[in-house]
């Protein structure tokens, strides 16, 4: 634990340019994952009611 | 409130004393003479049988103990020294002869290292979260400014390619303004692609005006002064506008009169699936 705290340390937190910039990074990264993250339960949580679930019946039934 | 009681305990107090010049403690009323007490049982003169002076047993006498060997005890109740002040009230806060510390070992941290850690780990995260929250609010922000879809959706026309036959001209009205679109022949591809567009007033090549050669999309606003121009006029083929008289080849481009560029070609795009042309 001590260690691994250490390594943290010395790794991104001595500089506070790499520790900022890190910050941003992980920011920008979280952001994406947390979208997709949310559409995807979103979608999972709706599957089935929406439009481009069920787009293919319709379609269908315009061509026929 | 309770009244103040006299509470009453008999102690029993050391006799008060003094010490006399010479260094010898003096008792008032005490007698610490030894005296031989009465009937000892040896005959040198006296007689036999308790002595009419000797002190009764409860006011003390003379022992012998082993340890400390001749004790001479008078048993005597004396006044306690000095005077005896009952405060009743008192408001002082009681000295503390040392400031009171805690123990804070208990909540020191086990390991500096992995305090650091954890420190930073936590300020790390509440700015990850920070920034992402302001940038999620600038965002969505900025995005109220944006135009809402429905408003988009009204900016689009679709245009069915075919229904327009080749060599011929549609104005459709877009945004507010007429759109020529003209579904063009081999040979006036083959004209607009040939010219030597270099030497033009606004030179700008054919391929760069069209998406697919055989269709061209303009606003059909004249960039001199905005009249709207005449198809399949002109002295190049293309158009020409009545207002000031500029004239425009088959792709557009101003070729001559007052005019300084070429009608403007908007953004469109097609769309292959259903055979659309999507302007907007």
């Amino acid at each position: 634990m001590g260690a691994l705290a250490n390594s943290f340390y010395n790794a991104i937190v001595k500089r506070n340019s790499v520790y900022v910039t890190t910050i941003f990074t992980g920011a920008f990264a979280f952001g994406v994952g947390f979208d997709t993250a949310i559409t995807s339960f979103w979608d999972t949580w709706n599957k089935g009611k929406q439009w481009k679930d069920i787009r293919a019946k319709y379609v269908e039934a315009a061509d026929s | 409130m309770a009244a103040i009681q006299l509470a009453k305990k008999a102690v029993n107090l050391p006799p008060t004393c003094r010490t006399l010049a010479s260094g010898v403690p003096a008792a008032s009323y005490v007698n610490l003479n030894v005296r031989d007490t009465a009937g000892h049982g040896h005959g040198h003169g006296h007689g036999v049988g308790p002595r009419s002076d000797a002190p009764a047993r409860w006011a003390g006498g003379v022992s012998a103990s082993s340890s400390a060997g001749l004790v001479s005890k008078s048993f005597a109740n004396v006044p306690s020294t000095g005077v005896f002040q009952k405060r009743l009230i008192h408001s002082t806060v009681p000295a503390k002869i040392e400031p009171q510390v805690p123990d804070f070992s208990h909540y020191e941290a086990k390991s500096e290292s992995t305090n650091r850690g954890v420190a930073y780990m936590m300020i790390g995260g509440m700015g990850l979260l920070s920034a992402s929250v302001a940038k999620s609010t600038v965002t969505e922000f900025l995005a109220t400014m944006a135009a809402s879809a429905d408003v988009l959706a009204m900016a689009k026309i679709e245009v069915e390619l075919a229904t327009i036959p080749e060599g011929k001209n549609v104005i459709l009205k877009w945004r507010g303004k007429p759109v020529f679109i003209r579904h063009r022949t081999q040979d006036e591809i083959q004209e607009a692609r040939q010219t030597p567009w270099k030497t033009l007033r606004d030179p700008q090549r054919d391929e760069d005006r069209t998406k697919k050669p055989e269709w061209l999309v303009m606003l059909g606003v004249c960039t001199h002064l905005g009249c709207v121009p005449i198809g399949e006029a002109g002295d190049f083929g293309g158009w020409f506008c009545p207002c000031h008289g500029s004239h425009y080849d088959i792709s557009g481009r101003i070729r001559k009169g007052p005019a300084p560029t070429n009608l403007e070609v908007p953004v469109h795009d097609f769309d292959e699936v259903n055979n659309l042309l999507v302007i907007g």
